[in-house]
């Protein structure tokens, strides 16, 4: 057999490549072997995975050592039993609750993989959203309200309190009934 | 509605070529990323939740077959041979994470191609829109009403805090990945890449070679996309990579000109040996069939190359792979049959004007 490269000189190297699932085999002479693929290293994972970066992180961050760190940690979400430890490893969360188990956590995962954000601020579902709208509506309610007060508008400033509070009542009996355009 | 469509038509709708900015914009992707409240994530759920799941969203889907004035077709992925599953992913309608899972999960695909609801990949429900061209907007809308049709029926796992609940840190937030496969050539030859990269990934964004392994792009196509998930709104995300998508289009068509203006001869020969070599080779390896189609592609897009319709490198670079090499053999191939077999079919789409079918059933059209 012949190198597949130069096809001048005796393949003598195969070279297994992954792609898709899938094995391909190539045979290349020494020269271009050592041209074409010069390191002979086999990953086990990717080079540099995501929860290779999430170990060094928490490791570069806590100043303590790793085991301190998960002393003061709960060590498993209480819904699906995935620990800490596992999300460090495999980058990954087991369930939803999990996102709870860690809340205090996470802001240091988020910070570093979001360019520094920790708060969601997009779209939300339906009753969530609403929910969501009626307090965005409240903090822009205040904001008035204190323009109000400072321009000493104190009337407008009463009736934007009594909606203010209209709303916080809306919010305490459940998103479910609040209706907000 | 059968899955051989799916298989056998080697074109997708967002293979169109049309689309704007489609000389240098191959295609444009959404995925939104959502999953079901009661269920743990597909990595560290039972078969029984995956059932579950796959039951009530493909159910949801189909039923709102009417609103959405859209026809989903439901696809098993363990009903599916190996080949096939590997022919939807080379057509990008499903992952090859999805196509090698042991647990029940399906693909929901529009006649058009256009939408593909992943269920139980890496998330419970991954939403994927696939527009040709330079098409954010377009396809954000069109996975947003799908996201909204879902969400009615559904209960989905989100938090005040982090957003939509996914299973990789990565996607939290919005769930939204917005991705841009651009064909950059110029940029390449020129080698202004590397710069590039840099700059896009300090602004939260990626790129990445979409077809070669780790950075090597195959066919000088490269896939821009958002990073940053969280703490920033759908409409920010898609703003910032339409921004950034028009500016390194003008950069690209900056590079052409450049090209043109300083070493026109160079660059017209170069692009038709490949045509050449497309035309008339007898052994095509992918990367050579690629580089070729790269040379063409831009060969057509600068006015060098006529008689050859631009769809070509869209097209190629998707039936060329092995699974549908294949598919269209009627037969499986070793990797040196593969690339006589590539060789061939190349050839035979060059061939203007003349019947591309083989014979038998299994056929694609041009």
């Amino acid at each position: 057999m012949i190198c597949e490269n130069c096809k001048q000189r005796p393949a003598k190297v195969t070279v297994t490549q992954v792609h898709n699932g899938e094995h391909f085999e190539r045979h290349y002479c020494e020269v271009c072997a050592n041209s074409l693929h010069p390191f002979y290293v086999e990953y086990k994972h990717d080079p540099l995975s995501l929860h290779q970066l999430l170990t060094n992180w928490f490791n570069h961050t806590e100043q303590q050592p790793m085991q301190q760190v998960q002393k003061k940690v709960p060590l498993e979400c209480e819904a699906c039993g995935w620990s800490i430890q596992r999300f460090l490893d495999e980058g990954k969360f087991g369930c939803a609750s999990c996102y709870n188990s860690f809340r205090e956590q996470l802001p240091t995962v988020f910070k570093r993989l979001h360019n520094g954000n920790v708060t969601h601020v997009g779209k939300a579902p339906g009753a969530f959203g609403e929910k969501l709208a009626v307090k965005k509506r409240i903090e822009e309610i205040r904001l008035q309200m204190k323009e109000a007060i400072e321009t000493e508008k104190f009337e407008e400033a009463a009736l934007l309190r009594d909606e203010v509070r209209e709303l916080e009542d809306k919010l305490a009996a459940g998103g479910e009934e609040t209706h907000v355009d | 509605m059968s899955i051989e469509r799916f298989l056998d038509n080697s074109i997708s709708s967002w293979m169109a070529g049309d689309g704007e900015h489609s000389d240098i914009v191959m295609s444009t992707r959404i995925r939104l990323a959502r999953n079901l409240n009661g269920y743990r994530f597909p990595l560290a759920f039972t078969e029984d939740e995956a059932h579950k799941i796959d039951q009530s969203v493909s159910a949801t889907l189909l039923d709102a077959n009417e609103d959405l004035e859209m026809n989903f077709s439901s696809i098993q992925i363990k009903d599916l041979s190996e080949l096939s599953r590997q022919v939807l992913v080379e057509k990008h309608l499903i992952s090859p994470k999805l196509a090698n899972s042991p647990m029940t999960g399906s693909a929901l695909i529009s006649d058009d191609e256009a939408v593909s609801v992943m269920v139980n990949e890496e998330d419970h429900i991954r939403i994927q829109c696939l527009f040709p061209g330079l098409q954010i907007q377009e396809a954000y809308k069109q996975a947003d009403t799908i996201d909204r049709v879902l969400e009615k029926e559904l209960s989905y796992a989100f938090d005040e805090q982090f957003g939509y609940l996914t299973s990789c840190p990565t996607n939290t937030g919005t769930g939204l990945r917005a991705s841009v496969m651009m064909h950059l050539p110029a940029l390449t030859i020129t080698k202004q890449m590397n710069r590039i990269v840099t700059i896009i990934s300090r602004l939260g964004m990626v790129v990445r070679g979409i077809y070669g392994e780790g950075s090597e792009a195959l066919g000088n196509v490269y896939q821009v996309s958002n990073q940053t998930t969280l703490g920033k709104t759908e409409e920010d995300i898609i703003a910032d990579l339409q921004s950034i998508a028009e500016q390194i289009i003008q950069k690209e068509r900056e590079a052409r000109n450049a090209l043109l203006k300083h070493s026109a001869n160079t660059l017209e020969d170069r692009l038709y040996r490949s045509l050449g070599t497309l035309s008339y080779a007898r052994i095509m390896t992918t990367e050579e069939a690629a580089k070729c189609l790269s040379d063409v592609r831009l060969g057509i897009d600068m006015g060098l190359i006529e008689d050859v319709d631009e769809t070509i490198l869209n097209e190629c670079m998707v039936f060329m792979q092995p699974g549908f090499l294949q598919q269209y053999a009627g037969t499986t191939l070793n990797t040196s049959e593969r690339d006589l077999f590539r060789a061939k079919l190349l050839r035979e789409r060059l061939q203007k004007g003349e019947k591309t079918k083989t014979k038998g059933e299994n056929s694609y059209d041009v």
